[in-house]
Order: structure tokens, then sequence, then C-alpha cells
């Protein structure tokens, strides 16, 4: 799959070099609205990075989430919202398959948060990609953009694992579910 | 991070005094993350069924993200757009390179800002996207650059457009920020060659032969001797063979008044690709070179267009005409690059267009013939005296069969206005005198 980015990366940057004095002039104006190329590279890594940690929890979910990656890549060079969302889905199923399955807490953790990024990540690419095109400068926006992801996950992993090592320890996971409700109507009323 | 964007104030002398005026279009939103909190709480309920505390945690983290999309409104676009140009009269065909500078004004920092520049119709973005995406904080700058090719004619910046989201992405703003900057592009008229007029004169000398007879350079005819004829003028060969006085008549060349007549309605803006100049580039730039070609004669030249704007500058000759013909023909909004708004009403535009014209002129008519109403129009022109001279740039391809189709209808047309008396000239690939001088070996007086 990284060779198939390469090839589509490859073809965007002929575009916007050497196509200028052999293309055809139609072609040249025609706006390239594929996603960035930093959109893609990032979601990709967040991609790997989630069938990762996935697989450490459990290999079958492991499995799915990679699959769910795939569907990403293959979502952001088809510039196809649906796609991605079908392929979050699965990553969804994956890593409750991992849980389900019994994985640790950390890794399901972390594949969560990848994954939300992976997914964010293509579909901000996809709206760059229509509104501003693939030759435009969009690196500072896909960083923002990430690295705002990035915090709020981490933001709500520090809460909510922090929650569960000093109030759950051996608690039922009901106990769990409970202090969850509470903090989502917390948010609701804040909202 | 270093995407050719600094902090801190840009001193731009320029960007001080032009104001950047803001119009809020829509804000909406963009439903990304739409179903989160359902997917998080079935994972925190599988989790509970399944009393495993890892699926519930990622729940709980999945409604992190769903109160993460749900804060923070999409930011105002507080951003002072200053636009430099390489240079703001620039030949045809030159690069002009355009640097737009948005500057966050405001005190929020805009997370995601994607800017439009509203580029000129008239004008093809050559090098770089007119786009960019970038974040700004309170006071920071971006820059981005993009090279167009100026092409003739008058053209104003549109509003650039902003698109901003907040950190989530889940509510978009769109605002437009207009910025005035223009540009004129003025080409010098090339001098074509000679063009034959057709008989239809003013009384002033000029360089058009004319049938009728007196002074000039090339015979006529001869008549009978009248006392006080010129002694130069007297057929001396005819006295020695016949001994009978007669006089030699020669044509007298008289100035012409030409209306170039340009037609530049939407019909008109026809190309042969996509990209090409279109038909009213062609007859502009050759319009040009007839002008100065007659203006140099010593004819009075006017220029019409035939638009839903009123272009007119009535015949007349000497150094300021030409600047004003010069300047017409390359700025007047009626013969843009781009076609002209509004509804083009023939039978009015008719009506005022003999109304001004002088009734000695004649009028060269620049037309690509892609219907029926220009020939028309030719025809009723020169009916009502007003000699007509078609000049049609050959914009039709030819490759598919509806464009073989529309080719072959234009020349159905040219041929009828030749069986009509009319005189017509076509060209192509930019010979235009090559063209004219091809016919004009043709045509007699």
């Amino acid at each position: 799959m990284v060779a198939v980015s390469r090839r589509g990366a490859a073809a965007g940057e002929g575009g916007a070099g050497d196509g200028e004095r052999d293309a055809p002039e139609r072609d040249k104006r025609e706006r390239d609205d594929r996603p960035p190329t930093s959109a893609v590279v990032a979601g990709l890594v967040a991609g790997a990075v989630a069938a990762l940690s996935a697989f450490l929890a459990a290999p079958t979910g492991g499995a799915l989430v990679g699959l769910a990656a795939v569907g990403f890549l293959a979502g952001s060079l088809r510039r196809s919202h649906r796609v991605l969302s079908w392929a979050a889905a699965v990553g969804v199923v994956g890593i409750a398959a991992a849980g389900y399955l019994g994985g640790a807490v950390e890794p399901l953790l972390a594949a969560g948060v990848a994954l939300a990024i992976a997914w964010d990540t293509a579909d901000h690419g996809i709206s760059l990609g229509e509104q501003v095109g693939r030759e435009a400068r969009t690196r500072r926006n896909v960083a923002v953009h990430v690295g705002a992801n990035l915090l709020a996950g981490g933001i709500s992993v520090a809460v909510v694992y922090g929650a569960y090592l000093a109030a759950a320890g051996n608690q039922p996971v009901a106990a769990l579910a409970l202090l969850l409700f509470g903090a989502v109507a917390l948010a609701s009323a804040v909202r | 991070m270093s995407d050719g964007t600094d902090d801190g104030a840009a001193d731009d002398p320029t960007a001080a005094d032009r104001t950047t005026e803001r119009t809020p279009l829509r804000r909406s939103e963009t439903a990304r993350w739409d179903g989160v909190a359902g997917v998080a709480l079935a994972l925190v309920g599988v989790g509970v069924v399944a009393r495993q505390p890892g699926l519930v945690l990622v729940g709980a983290v999945g409604v992190g993200y769903a109160v993460y999309a749900r804060i923070g409104e999409a930011p105002e676009a507080t951003v002072e757009l200053s636009r430099t140009v390489s240079g703001d009269a620039p030949d045809p065909g030159d690069e002009v390179v355009v640097t737009v500078r948005a500057r966050n004004v405001g005190d929020a920092p805009l997370p995601d800002l994607r800017l439009v520049d509203g580029v000129p119709p008239g004008l093809e973005v050559i090098d770089g996207p007119a786009r960019t995406a970038t974040a700004l904080s309170p006071s920071a700058t971006a820059a981005f650059e993009y090279a167009v090719r100026a092409s003739r004619g008058e053209h104003e910046w549109e509003p650039a457009r902003a698109i901003t989201r907040n950190a989530a992405g889940s509510r978009e703003r769109t605002t437009e920020l207009a910025t005035p900057t223009r540009i004129v592009c003025t080409p010098e008229l090339a001098a074509g060659g000679d063009l034959p007029l057709r008989g239809l004169t003013t009384v002033y000398h000029g360089r058009v032969p004319t049938d009728v007879g007196g002074a000039g350079v090339e015979f006529h005819a001869t008549r009978e001797y009248h006392r006080g004829d010129p002694i130069k003028r007297i057929d001396w060969n005819r006295r020695a063979r016949t001994g009978e006085l007669a006089t030699l008549e020669l044509r007298e060349e008289r100035a012409a008044t030409v209306v170039l007549l340009i037609d530049a309605r939407e019909a008109a803006y026809a190309a042969p690709e996509p990209d090409a100049d279109t038909a009213v580039e062609a007859s502009v730039e050759a319009a040009g070179q007839a002008f100065t070609a007659l203006l140099d004669g010593g004819d009075r030249v006017g220029i019409a267009a035939l638009s839903p704007r009123d272009c007119w500058l009535p015949p007349g000759a000497g150094t300021a005409h030409a600047a004003r013909g010069r300047e017409a023909l390359a700025t007047d909004p009626a013969l843009a690059p781009t076609p002209s708004e509004g509804r083009f009403y023939r039978s009015l535009w008719l009506r005022r267009f003999r109304r001004r014209l002088p009734a000695d002129a004649q009028v060269l008519f620049f037309t690509p013939l892609l219907d029926d109403s220009a020939a028309s129009l030719a025809r009723r022109i020169d009916a009502h005296g007003h000699l007509v001279t078609v000049l049609s740039p050959d914009v039709t391809a030819g490759d598919t069969p509806g464009t073989g189709l529309v080719a072959f209808e234009r020349r159905e047309r040219l041929r009828a206005l030749r069986g009509a008396g009319i005189r017509a000239v076509e060209w192509g690939d930019r010979s235009f005198p090559v063209a004219v001088a091809g016919a004009a070996a043709r045509w007699s007086r």
C-alpha cells in the first residue's frame, strides 16, 4: 500500500513540475483535488500505530484495525468520505473485538486514540483537497489539526486512565460505566 | 511549521493603508464527528456486558472526542489580506507574480484557515495554486504566492474566500475578504499590412482609389478637353495621332471613414481548445492592426463592439485618437477577455449603431461567424449603405463531428456573404496581415 501511495505522490509532484512543459494546458489548469501528501502520510502513520497497538492487545483486533488503516488509505486516494466511514466502523469493530478478547487496557487506549487520529486526518485531508488542492501549502494546517486531535485524545486518555487507576482499581466494570455516565451528564450540562 | 509563516507583525507599508472588507457568508456544521458519541457509548455497553474495563475506557475516550467535537465555534476570519503584484501594468503574456499575505488581526487563534484567492476570470494561473491552508495564531502572518499570465484588459481581483473551522473541524464559517487589487494590461498595437477598403469614401483626400475622375496617379478615363484643363493632363499621344485635344482623367484618391466593429457577444467567445485564445481576442488583435494601419493611411477610424455593453469610439484621426483607440481596444469592458453579462438585444443595438454611424462610414466587421445572426447583421448593415467587409478569425476545430459541423456551417455563411457581394476574409493561426494581403490580390475595386 505504501507503494501505491508513493506512486500517487510521484504523480502529484510530476503534475506540478514536469507537467508544466509537456502536459496539455488544460491538465495544468485543472486543480489537483486529491488530499495533500502530508495528510495522507500522517493518516497512514496513525493507522499503522493503531493497528500495532490493537495487535498487541489482541491479534484478531489488530488485523481488523489494520484493515481499517488500509481502508483509510483507499478512502483518501478515492476522495470518498463514505469509504472512510466504513473503514472507521471496521476499526471500531476491531477495537471492540480486541477488548472483548481481553486485551490489555493501555494498548487498547493507544489504539483508540490512534484510530481517531487516522480517521480524522484522512477526512481532513479530503476536505483540504476539495477546498485548496494538493499543490497548495497545507503542512502547517495539517500539523495543527493532528496536534489538536492528539491533545484532545491525550487529555481524554489522561482523565479516563487516571480515574481508572485512582478510583476503579478492582471495582466492577459497572462502577466505571456509571462514572462515565456522570461525566457525560456533566459535559452535556456544560454545553 | 515553517511553510511561509512567520510570527509577529509584518511591517508591510502597503498592508497598513489597505483595509480588508469582510463579508460573512455562511456558517455550517460539517457533521464530521456525527455518531462518535453513539459509537463510544456502544463500546461502553459492550465493555459492561463483557466485563472488560479496557473497552469501557476506550468508550470513555470516545466520549472525550464527542465533547471535543462540540466545543468551540468556528472562529471569525479576522484576517487582514494584502496582495502585491509584481507589476500592475504588464504586457500581454507576461508572468505576474502575486503575493498574498494574510495576517490574523483578531485576538483568537485560527486553527484551520483556508484561503482561496479571487483571481480575475480573465487571468490564467500558471504557477502554484492561488490557495492555501494554514493556521494562524493572533498577529501571525502567512504568505503564499502564485503567478498569473497577463492578458489584455483591465483585471480586478474578486474577494478572496476564507474558510475557517474550529479545531475539531466540526463547524465551519465562510467569509469573503475583499482587498482591491487590479492590473491593467495594454498591448502595443502592431501595425498590420495595407488594408484594402471598399469604395465608400469621404470628400477628403486619402489613399482609397475611387471611381471619380480627377487628380491622382492611376489612369481612369479620357474625356474631351475643356478649356482650363492642366497642360500636364493633356493626352499628347492622342493629339499627335489624331490632332484632337483630350484630357486624361485619373482616379481620385480619397480618405475613408471606417468603423471597426468587433463581435463580442457571448457566442463569439469561442476557441478551438479550452485554453486557446478566443475569437474575441483574435478579433481585437486584428482590429488593433487595422486601426493603426488605417490611421497611418490617413483614414478616420472608429471602434464599436457588438456586445451587451456599450462601446463606441467615434471615427477620428490624430495622435490623441490613436491613444484613445488603443486604450479602448485594451481595456474596454465590452471587449473584456471574458463575456460581458446581460442580454444582447440585436434590433436595439442595430438602431443605436446606425444612428451613430456617419453616413459615409464603411464597416470592418470582425466576427468568428459562429451563428447566423452575425451574418445577417453584416448583410443588414451593408444593405443600409455602409459597405461591410467581414474579417473572420477561424476558431473552428473540426476534430469531432460536432465541431466539423460548426466549421462547415461557418464556411457556408462565408460563401453566402460573398455571394451577397460582401467582402470576406478569414484567417487562422494569427496571420491576419497575410490573409488580408492574399485576399486583396483577389479583390477588384
